[in-house]
């Protein structure tokens, strides 16, 4: 590659926190008009390169260069002024304001420097949902939006500007296949016009679509770096694990094993119509389904969280439709929520006490904490789930993303749960967890523990899933044995318009 | 629809007698105080709805808690009734002008007792006490105890309230005639036994040579007097202002010295008689400006005295 | 504003530098260490054990208030009503001593012996929390709303069991059986004053509780995200009840206190106690927000606040100036708490 064609340039970076190197004297090079591609376990400094890129933080050491200039970042908005522009792995918005309001956020159009021009903002705002091919009510408040939405917004909010570099840090977690595609598209016309883009993403057959570039980081270090076209999967696994990479064992489906959970015509009022299904002990069923399709609600009405309308949920014969959270997960049924910030985690709390927040009576002795059995089971379950940490006691916003999402599913394992709902479990969490989490459960699930999990990853779901259940428009439109299923019958069954087999909705 | 009516339809009935007790038959007087917490508010309001009454007059009684705008409203009200008259301790010197004004504007005389109004020509009548009168005679009890020498300590009242300006200014005038009386601690306790009890506790502690301690009102007398029970200093001299009856009980009891009275009842029993001279004469009978004497409560006349009135 | 907040949120440290944290942390104790140091040196008196004891009398009205206030702001709530309660618990106590339970039916007023008195007397303000937390839970209210309210109908209750009128001399009457009520204000037990004893006891355990039992995690769990802690399977609303009722129980306690120190019950006994305790329970580092904060920094709070009340009255410093240096400590404070927060930014990010 030519010098001319260097964009933005990192130079031996190194980032220290107390207890962990985050980056260790990474170099890093970004092309115009090329999309550089990020990738590497959880932990391994993703998302602390592009913060320094953003200038959310300061390296320890190292230096960035712009266009062959020296450039200091001391703030966002240095960078925001440089052109750099910045999509958090954790959405930044706020959820009382409407999306305009959020998209224009700290830059406000405005008329005479004083007022804001909301026709304007408006208008560009409704132009960029349009590009993004998004029907989404720009009055409406961010809060109220489904997870997939909300990053759609967070999106906009990167492109509102004109950027020459745009750092995307999992954009894509909680978005389905057609939006992805959308984005790809956009991502392709911003090439075109010369901006040089950072793609992080845990979805390799994402990442082999739209790279450019790829470059491996493995603790800390840059381990390997070079040209998409040149690599395969395979290449990127083991420079990422540091191992040769052994496809996850087929596991064998349990056939047979009496129905653990049932549901019958169960109903979440304009979310979910008449769902129903059942799930037998020992085994792993995927729900797959587009965006808006009611997967969410119906792990929610299942968990209790949300209010059914109608239908029976029951476990082991037992009723569970009229029961509240705490006692449906007391009688062992848990649920790892889509939205880890604002659902699963309590931000104040450290790792450990995150972990057992969900199993406290277990963790207690004659009425108090037992410091010791919390110690016991969340250092186990650390290394178990190999979450990247200090130990229990680091705070849990100073994990990253993927080990702070498998620390929320091991708060639900805390509980022994003999149903274990997730959602989107995979959510930020590399390849290799991936296996590991589905392939720990399963192994807890030796005693008959049932898996119900959503997930918009078709790979994901093919190869995890005993059974897939496949919902549109909040129906349930096709129930799939492992050996039935293909990609191409999924696709269909998710995209199916329910009026079609339903004579209303 | 036929909800609505029938609401609407008891309503009106509702108006309507609430209409024919304010105007039918008996002439009406309104009396508003301050909240009936402070007793002395409450023996204020209670003699003057009981002399009204015994003149015949139908009676409400209301509390504005030192709150203008609610007095404010209080007075709508009273106009609205159709009273024929209006007693008032009233919410503030300046805020309060205004409505009084507004009552004379709709043809209601107001009567105010106890605290003053910064306006001439606007009240039928103001009587007060006379603090200053009453801060000086409890002065010189309080330096014929102390045998005119000796450190004491001064609890003052809330030092935004003018009775508590007035009446640390009588004490003073007074007591720094006398050279060997020391002031060795002055302390706001706002009024409030609890703050007095408090603060008393570490005036003692920074003065333990305290010989006396005179306090700007009753409750904080009797908080005082509490804190030196409970530190076994009985034989430090407390006396109060206001002549409340727990006050009375604790002069007989030997726990206060002194107090001084303020004739309350008296004052608003006065005012009502005005009142009632006003409406069937058309004149008070007295200048607007009333200032009645306070009284010196001590052991040996304290059974003369009831409730913030002399028997 | 947005990207520094987001930095905040993705990056605070996992540790700081041990004497700066410190530092922070322990503030209210450093306030006080610095106040006790220039009080002893200004005022002889100071330090001598007599006053000491009076000071920390002083202090426990405040600290016991504060001890289930802490509570309450750990869970993001406030309770306004605490000071309402204390002078209801003190009315109702006095009440019941000095004219009885009246049985009109019967036309005889019944007494009571006096532990009964004091347990009825918390039992009404713990109802009055609890009245806090069917609102809040239940309905829906907003916590400054329902208490605001609570705060009005406790004093206003106070004012009817009362007529208005102060309930003096509690001492009983041996024929009834009912004295021995001012031994809570006024009694001691090993040379130390029994409110003293009553800030330790529940001081003590309302640490240990915040610290060491599911329910004190669950109190902190909720105030850091209510959400997440409701799908852990916490009973969100029976524990944000708990909480409002502990801080009833501890109102109605200092009630009894003040009613038990005078020897009488006023019912307008308490009015803006609770800005001394959400003071205290701020200073002591308890972020209003809440989910941050402990007991024991609340009391530290409280010590600060009474040390100084109680110090500049030593020095006869006029009441203005005491309002006045008070409000700058508690805007000092929670200065220092937002500094701590930018600090511990700057730490990970330098
Ligand atoms: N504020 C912090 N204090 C201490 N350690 C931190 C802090 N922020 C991040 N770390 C640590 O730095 C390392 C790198 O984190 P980073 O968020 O960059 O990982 P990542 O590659 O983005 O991972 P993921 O794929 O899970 O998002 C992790 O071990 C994390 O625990
Ligand atoms: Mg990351």
């Amino acid at each position: 590659m030519s010098v001319q064609d260097t964009l933005l340039r990192a130079a031996a970076i190194t980032k220290r926190y107390p207890g962990t190197t985050a980056l260790d004297a990474v170099d890093f090079t970004l092309r115009r008009g090329s999309v550089h591609v990020l990738i590497g376990e959880n932990g391994a400094g993703k998302s602390t390169l592009v913060r320094i890129l953003a200038g959310v933080e300061l390296p320890t050491s190292g230096h960035l260069e712009m266009d062959g200039h020296e450039l200091r970042l001391a703030s966002t908005r240095d960078a925001d002024s440089h052109g750099i522009g910045i999509i958090y792995q954790e959405l930044s918005l706020f959820p009382n304001l409407t999306v305009v309001e959020n998209i224009f956020l700290g830059r406000e159009l405005t008329r005479g420097r004083l007022l804001v021009d909301r026709s304007a903002q408006e208008r560009l705002a409704r132009e960029l949902l349009q590009r993004l091919e998004q029907d989404i009510d720009i009055h409406a408040a961010v809060g109220t939006l489904p997870l997939g939405r909300q990053q759609i917004v967070e999106i906009c909010r990167a492109l509102a500007r004109d950027v020459r570099v745009l750092l995307m840090d999992e954009p894509t977690s909680a978005l389905s296949p057609g939006e992805i595609h959308v984005l790809f598209r956009v991502i392709r016309e911003l090439k075109a016009a010369g901006v040089g883009i950072v793609y992080i993403s845990h979805k390799l057959e994402e990442l082999m679509e739209i790279g450019d570039e790829v470059t491996v980081l493995r603790d800390g270090r840059r381990v390997a770096a070079a040209e998409l076209a040149a690599v395969d999967v395979n290449w990127i696994i083991e420079n990422m694990t540091g191992r040769r990479w052994e496809p996850p064992p087929q596991q064998e489906v349990s056939g047979g094993a009496p129905a653990l959970l049932r549901v019958a015509g169960l109903s979440v009022p304009g979310r979910v119509h008449d769902a129903s299904f059942h799930v037998a002990a020992g085994e792993v069923v995927g729900i797959y389904g587009l965006m808006g399709a009611g997967r969410t609600e119906l792990l929610e009405a299942l968990a209790g969280v949300r209010p059914a309308s109608a239908g029976e949920i029951r476990l082991d014969g037992q009723r569970l439709d009229r029961q509240p959270v705490w006692e449906r997960i007391a009688r062992g049924v848990a649920l790892s929520p889509e939205d880890r910030q604002s659902a699963g985690l309590v931000p104040t709390f450290s790792l450990g006490e995150n972990m057992t927040l969900a199993s406290l009576a277990r963790h207690s002795r004659r009425g108090c904490l037992s410091a010791a059995a919390e110690r016991g089971s969340t250092l186990d379950l650390i290394s178990k789930l190999h979450i990247k940490s200090t130990g229990p006691r680091q705070p849990i916003t100073a994990l990253s993303g993927g080990n702070q999402q498998k620390a929320v599913i091991a708060k639900c394992l805390l509980t022994s749960p003999r149903v274990l709902l997730m959602d989107e479990p995979s959510r930020g969490v590399d390849v290799g967890a991936r296996s590991e989490i589905f392939e720990i459960a399963r192994r807890l699930a030796a005693g008959g523990m049932a898996i119900l999990f959503s997930s918009s990853d078709l790979h994901e779901v093919l190869t995890l899933a005993d059974r897939v259940l496949v919902m549109a428009g909040g129906r349930i439109t096709a129930s799939f044995a492992r050996r039935q299923f293909t990609e191409q019958a999924l696709v269909a069954a998710a995209s199916a318009k329910p009026g079609g087999l339903h004579d209303r909705t | 629809m036929a909800r609505n009516f029938c609401l609407t339809l008891f309503a009106c009935v509702l108006f309507t007698t609430a209409c024919q007790q304010g105007s039918g038959g008996k002439k009406s007087i309104a009396v508003i105080t301050p909240s009936h917490d402070n007793p002395f508010f409450k023996s204020e309001a209670d003699a003057a709805s009981a002399r009204a009454a015994a003149l015949g007059y139908s009676v409400t009684v209301n509390t504005h808690d030192d709150d203008a705008h609610k007095q404010d409203q209080l007075f709508d009200v009273a106009i609205a009734e159709g009273a024929s008259a209006i007693i008032l301790d009233n919410a503030g010197a300046d805020a309060s002008v205004a409505a009084v004004a507004k009552a004379r504007a709709a043809g209601i005389p107001a009567f105010l007792i106890d605290r003053e109004i910064n306006a001439n020509g606007v009240a039928a009548a103001q009587i007060v006490s006379n603090n200053y009168q009453g801060a000086v005679l409890g002065a010189q009890e309080f330096a014929r105890l102390m045998g005119e020498k000796g450190a004491y300590a001064e609890l003052l009242g809330r030092e935004s309230d003018t009775n508590a300006q007035v009446r640390t200014r009588g004490y003073h005038e007074v007591l720094d005639k006398y050279p060997s009386l020391k002031l060795a601690a002055q302390q706001s306790a706002n009024w409030s036994q609890t703050e007095a009890f408090q603060k008393m506790e570490t005036m003692l502690q920074a003065n333990p040579a305290l010989k006396g301690v005179i306090a700007g009102n009753d409750t904080m007398a009797l908080g005082a007097a509490a804190a030196l029970k409970a530190a076994g200093r009985r034989d430090v001299i407390v006396v109060g202002f206001d002549g409340s009856p727990d006050v009375l009980a604790a002069i007989r009891a030997g726990d206060i010295r002194a107090t001084v009275l303020q004739p309350a009842a008296r004052i608003a029993v006065l005012a009502v008689d005005q009142a009632h001279r006003y409406l069937t004469t058309g004149s008070s009978g007295a200048p607007e400006k009333q200032s009645i004497d306070c009284e010196l409560v001590t052991p040996q006349n304290v059974d003369q005295f009831g409730v913030f009135a002399r028997k | 504003m947005t990207e520094r907040d987001h930095a905040l949120n993705a990056a605070p440290a996992a540790r700081r530098i041990p004497v700066a944290e410190l530092f922070f942390r322990l503030r209210a104790l450093l306030a006080l260490l610095v106040l006790v140091a220039v009080f002893s040196a200004l005022s002889p008196a100071f330090l001598s054990s007599g006053n000491l004891v009076i000071l920390i009398k002083h202090v426990a009205i405040n600290a016991i208030l504060a001890v289930g206030m802490t509570f309450v702001i750990l869970t993001g709530g406030i309770d306004l009503s605490v000071g309402s309660v204390a002078g209801l618990a003190g009315i109702v106590a006095g009440g019941l001593i000095s004219v009885g339970l009246p049985l009109p039916v019967f036309g005889v007023a019944v007494y009571f012996q006096v532990w009964l008195v004091v347990l009825i007397a918390v039992l009404a303000g713990t109802a009055v929390g609890a009245l806090n937390g069917v609102l809040i839970t239940r309905f829906s209210v907003a916590p400054f709303i329902a208490t605001l309210g609570t705060m009005y109908v406790a004093r206003g209750a106070a004012l009817l069991i009362s007529n208005g009128a102060t309930f003096p001399n509690l001492f009983g009457r041996p024929d009834l059986g009912n004295t021995g009520f001012p031994w809570l204000g006024a009694g001691r037990i090993l040379m130390v004053p029994v409110p003293i004893w009553l800030m330790v006891i529940l001081g003590a355990a309302g640490a240990f509780v915040a610290a060491r039992t599911p329910f004190g995690r669950r109190i902190y769990a909720i105030g850091g995200n209510e959400r997440a802690a409701q799908l852990s399977g916490v009973r969100v609303n029976r524990v944000k009840l708990a909480a409002y009722m502990i801080s009833g129980c501890c109102a109605s306690v200092v009630g009894l206190v003040l009613a038990s120190q005078l020897v009488a019950a006023h019912p307008a006994t308490g009015e803006t106690f609770e800005l001394n305790a959400i003071a205290a329970v701020v200073l002591g580092g308890t972020s209003l927000m809440g989910g941050r904060g402990s007991v024991g920094g609340s009391i530290a709070g409280a010590f600060v606040i009474g040390v100084l009340a109680d110090g500049l009255v030593l020095l006869g410093v006029s009441q203005f100036w005491q309002i006045v240096i008070k409000g700058v400590v508690i805007v000092v404070a929670v200065l220092l708490d937002q500094m701590q927060k930018r600090f511990s930014w700057r730490e990970t990010s330098a």
